[in-house]
């Protein structure tokens, strides 16, 4: 039996080595698109990427050309391997493109695809990002947990999960900057707090204060580390009959209040709490001398009128020193009279551009099938949309990277309902490229077996190091410190 | 243990034959317990199944506690001791929240004390390996086996101190290690049963006793160096026999264990079977659901309504505030017709941190052909493909892909489609009843829709909306025929609208008009003359809407 196996396996690999060698010869173009999961034609990708491994869709045996390497597709998946895609990478000055061309074999005979590209960049992307991976729940949450994953590998890490703190809500991570050793998230129900992670100190805050109407919500830290503004909400949601934007997530009221770590205590300026308006979502500028936020007019009763409500963009001036704010809101983008909302305002590291997710009403983007990504820039106040980055279905939250040269945002476009991370080059103008996909070793079947949403994408500039233990412990057993109303 | 608790664990998991999920599951403390208890419970669909395949892994571990105990191969006299922890283990398994793991886990370290107990040398080092091993494969179990090869009884050889120091050394250490390491979200779920309960509930005293009675045992054997092992099994037998039994039929009372046969008839689409399960006690706004929403399914909700003990609208749909948890309102609201409703639910019910819930992924990929979402109900159906029970329902469900007239011609799919058609409203946000209206302005044809709707109104005692929902669904030459009880009801009104005040009346012109017949008229002449003679007469007339409306208090 051995003396026979050996060579026959000898054989075999000979002739695998034989079909990889060289490009199928006279096969005929079809003018077609290649078939591949997910699209990565002629998308930009920082060159500190993992491998952009992708599925073929269509049934015959086929082979790709990338560079002048010859890859097989092994259970339908085209896989670069670590040093091939280094390789074909680095081989790329700023801007050049790997050029791919997709062969597959039909009826005994190969075709082509359309070649296509992949551009590659000397903008290097944060090494680090995390997320929240959650079933796209309408009620309840079932297993849910905040995870990392090197974008530079497929390594993917939890930060926390709900298994570990009674099943509870795990919600709204949030960094400085990028700055993996500061961060904040909530936890509700069983063991809840909201938990400030501040340069390996673990600490868990009551929020819910005599004066506000809930909890903190959305968080967004100051350049300074010092404060941290936050939202308070009475959300609600409901569940259309067959709507396709199936649920509607909505505020009966609202307001934006600035946390100041060291003191626990909270401040707000009668223009970011007013009775007839609903405020959420702030966002410092990169200076820290502006609280940007979304304000509507408040309306009632709701939610019978939910589709009223819509967010315009203003700034208040803020100072850090007696953490006081300006006299007046000035507003950036009144898109109630555009017959649009405004939410997550996020600017750019140059303050140059602010980045938005731009919908019909209301402010629960992801639920919205017409949410697309918008920038203002910061110097005229113009506003447009960042037509690459869009797509038919939601394109909401965002973060840029630490140096604004990259952007990871939620996208509905795969599925209509599992969200999924899509990362996107901005060049000087604020221009966007055509979004890719998170790479994984094997897309097609990762993407299809995944039973939860990507949530909440944000760049970390290096690794979380938080113990799960410790972040733990601090929820199950610390009675927390009370914040107190300035 | 009841057969029908033990087959609704399948519905509480779905194992997938998956490189990633297999590989996740294993690399978890406990791991391996946790793949095996899956394995087996996939199997438990069939209750007969479950309850065969669970006594015989019990009768395992008898055998196996018998392997380790005894000193010879004719140690029959300590058979009876040995059967006690599977005693004890069979009536905590009675608790659905209670994982399988616990047996399973339990048998993972009967058998490392089985190898344990055959190996001659270097023992200290073997029982630390094997405690490793297990604490990593079976989870906190492997205290057990650490207490047990700690306290082991060998004829002629003595304890010593440094043996079992070590062993259950290894096992604090794997606990610690399991704690700081977040593998475990507690110091109790390391070294205790409650790391096989459900996450964060307060687990009953009951499940301990399976918990340490081995190692218990252990230390009883040890004590009797072999001399009347039998006398001190029988002793702790009388001592524990009477507590267990108080404690377990305690927790026997507790369980929700009808609901566990009407799902598994309600999951198995087997409606007869539902009926005669429901008809004990057909008055609980519960199973009057499940009763009522086999009726609908077999097309005589409105023809059988009133066979049985009717109650109020309850008895039609039991709203609860938490729909996160509510697997039979998913199931009700789809019977209804409500899709999106039964999707909402079913969605937050598709899983728990124990896994899929079958049921709810089949209702959420059904929902999913309904609404045209293809790559939505494919990633559904490829989940249950994997799972060898589910797997040729959802290839048949496959050929729906992306086929629009498939999907509209097929009768439950079809008309689901066709329900979500109504006009545009927030669901479970107002009355159930409310809520059908719109369906059924979209999907007159739902016949289950319709049923539910007349006999919402029926039973809500509303004869004034009756009236006006046999105006708008009955009246057409489509209309199916109206039914009995709705013609009694009608009968009825009409009768008596003509002395209440802010009632428009109308006639028998009216009834025969809208599908009353002449037969209806003649009895409900007979009811009253039974209803002047006094109550022994109108015993013929239970059954009918009259006896309904007079003498049921809702």
């Amino acid at each position: 039996m051995n003396r026979i196996s050996i060579p026959f396996s000898l054989l075999v690999c000979l002739l695998v080595i034989v079909s990889c060698s060289g490009k199928p010869e006279g096969a005929s173009p079809s003018g077609e698109e290649a078939p591949i999961f997910p699209d990565y034609k002629e998308v930009t990708i920082p060159a500190n990427i993992a491998p952009l491994n992708f599925s073929f869709l269509g049934e015959g045996k086929s082979v790709l050309l990338a560079g002048d390497r010859l890859i097989r597709a092994r259970h339908g998946v085209f896989r670069f391997g670590k040093r091939n895609w280094k390789r074909l990478v680095s081989n790329c000055t700023d801007g050049e493109a790997v050029a791919l061309t997709v062969f597959e074999k039909k009826d005994g005979r190969w075709i082509s695809y359309k070649p296509f590209n992949i551009f590659v960049s000397s903008d290097r992307i944060d090494p680090w990002f995390s997320y929240r991976l959650i079933p796209p729940g309408y009620q309840g949450w079932q297993k849910m947990g905040i995870y990392q994953r090197n974008l530079e590998t497929y390594s993917e890490k939890a930060i926390l999960t709900n298994d570990l703190t009674g099943g509870n809500c795990l919600n709204c991570h949030t960094y400085r900057n990028g700055d993996p050793s500061k961060m904040v998230f909530h936890a509700r129900a069983t063991f809840g707090g909201t938990v400030m992670v501040n340069e390996g100190e673990v600490e868990k805050l009551n929020t819910k204060t005599d004066s506000t109407i809930s909890a903190l919500v959305y968080p967004y830290w100051h350049p300074s580390g010092e404060f941290v503004a936050f939202s308070v909400n009475k959300t609600l949601q409901a569940f259309y009959n067959h709507d396709p934007n199936r649920i509607e997530v909505y505020d009966q009221a609202s307001d934006v209040v600035v946390y100041n770590v060291r003191t626990h205590e909270i401040a707000w300026s009668p223009l970011t709490k007013s009775e007839d308006r609903f405020e959420t979502f702030p966002t410092f500028s990169p200076d820290g001398k502006w609280l940007y936020f979304c304000s509507a007019e408040a309306v009632a009763p709701m939610p019978d009128k939910h589709r009223e409500v819509r967010y315009g963009l203003y700034r208040i001036a803020f100072d850090e020193k007696d953490m006081s704010f300006g006299d007046s809101l000035e507003c950036i983008y009144d898109a109630p009279s555009d017959s649009a909302s405004v939410s997550f305002p996020r600017i750019s590291p140059d303050g140059r551009f602010l980045c938005f997710t731009r919908h019909g009403f209301g402010n629960f983007s992801i639920w919205h099938k017409d949410a697309d990504l918008w920038l203002v820039d910061l110097t005229d106040c113009s506003v447009r949309p960042m037509g690459n980055a869009n797509s038919d279905d939601v394109d909401s939250f965002h973060t840029w990277s630490s140096d604004g040269r990259w952007m990871v945002f939620s996208s509905r476009r795969d599925d209509g309902l599992y969200t999924k991370p899509y990362f996107t080059h901005i060049d000087d103008d604020g221009n966007a490229s055509k979004p890719f996909l998170l790479p994984q070793k094997s897309p097609g079947k990762y993407y299809k077996s995944l039973m939860s949403s990507y949530n909440l994408p944000a760049f970390t500039t290096g690794k979380v190091e938080i113990s799960k233990r410790k972040l733990t412990d601090v929820l199950r057993k610390s009675p927390g410190t009370d914040v107190k109303v300035k | 243990m009841n057969p029908f608790a033990l087959a609704y664990r399948e519905q509480q998991q779905l194992f997938i034959f998956d490189k990633t999920y297999i590989l996740g599951t294993l690399l978890k403390v406990g791991g391996l317990a946790t793949l095996l208890a899956r394995f087996i419970v996939q199997f438990f669909w069939n209750p007969a199944v479950a309850m065969v395949l669970t006594l015989l892994l019990l009768l395992l571990s008898a055998y196996m506690t018998w392997a380790w105990f005894r000193e010879s191969k004719k140690d029959w006299k300590i058979i009876p001791v040995c059967l006690i922890p599977a005693v004890f283990i069979g009536i905590s398994l009675s608790d659905n929240c209670l994982h399988f793991e616990y047996l399973v886990s339990i048998l993972l370290v009967q058998a490392g004390l089985l190898i344990y107990k055959g190996i001659k040398t270097n023992r200290a080092l073997w029982g630390v390996l094997l405690t490793i091993i297990l604490y990593f494969t079976a989870g906190s179990a492997a205290v057990i086996f650490a207490l047990c090869a700690a306290f082991e009884h060998r004829p002629g050889c003595k304890i010593g101190v440094f043996r079992p120091a070590v062993i259950i050394l290894a096992a604090a250490v794997c606990g610690i290690t399991a704690f700081f390491t977040a593998a475990v979200p507690t110091w109790t779920d390391a070294f205790t049963p409650s790391l096989y309960y459900d996450l964060d509930a307060t687990m009953p005293k009951v499940h301990w006793i399976g918990w340490i009675i081995l190692p218990l045992l252990s230390v009883l054997f040890l004590l009797s160096r072999g001399r009347g092992p039998f006398i001190c099994g029988l002793t702790l037998l009388l001592l524990t026999f009477i507590p267990a039994k108080k404690i377990s039929d305690k927790f026997e009372a507790a369980q929700p264990r009808i609901g566990h046969i009407f799902e598994y008839y309600t999951h198995n689409e087997d409606w007869d079977g539902l009926i005669k399960a429901c008809e004990k006690a057909p008055w609980l706004p519960r199973t009057a659901n499940y009763l009522n929403m086999a009726l609908a399914w077999k097309g005589e909700l409105a023809e059988h309504l009133l066979d049985y003990d009717q109650r109020g609208v309850s008895g039609l749909v039991m709203t609860t505030q938490d729909r996160a948890v509510d697997v039979a309102q998913a199931h009700i609201m789809f019977a209804m017709g409500n899709v999106a409703a039964a999707q909402d639910v079913a969605f937050n019910t598709l899983a728990s941190l124990q896994g899929f819930c079958p049921a709810m992924v089949k209702i959420n990929a059904q929902v999913e052909l309904m609404r045209g979402t293809y790559e939505v109900a494919d990633k559904y159906l490829s989940l249950l493909e994997k799972a060898p029970h589910y797997r040729k329902w959802a290839k048949e469900h496959r050929r729906f892909l992306y086929d629009d007239a498939a999907v509209e011609a097929d009768p439950l799919l079809g008309n689901g489609r066709r329900n979500l058609e109504a006009e545009n409203h927030f669901i479970m946000y107002t009355s159930p009843m409310t809520e059908l209206f719109p369906i059924l302005d979209a999907n007159p044809t739902d016949r289950r829709t319709l049923e539910y709707g007349l006999c919402y109104l029926l039973l809500a005692k509303d004869l004034n909306s009756v009236k006006h929902f046999i105006t708008d669904f009955y009246s057409s030459p489509d209309s199916p025929p109206l039914p009995r009880i709705a013609q009694e009801a009608i009968v009825f009104y009409s009768e008596y609208s003509r002395n209440m005040e802010g009632v428009e009346p109308f006639g028998m012109d009216w009834c025969y008009g809208h599908g009353v017949t002449p037969e209806t008229v003649k009895r409900f002449e007979e009811y009253k003359k039974a209803a002047v003679a006094g109550p022994a007469s109108l015993k013929r007339f239970r059954g009918t809407y009259w006896y309904y409306l007079v003498h049921t208090e809702i």
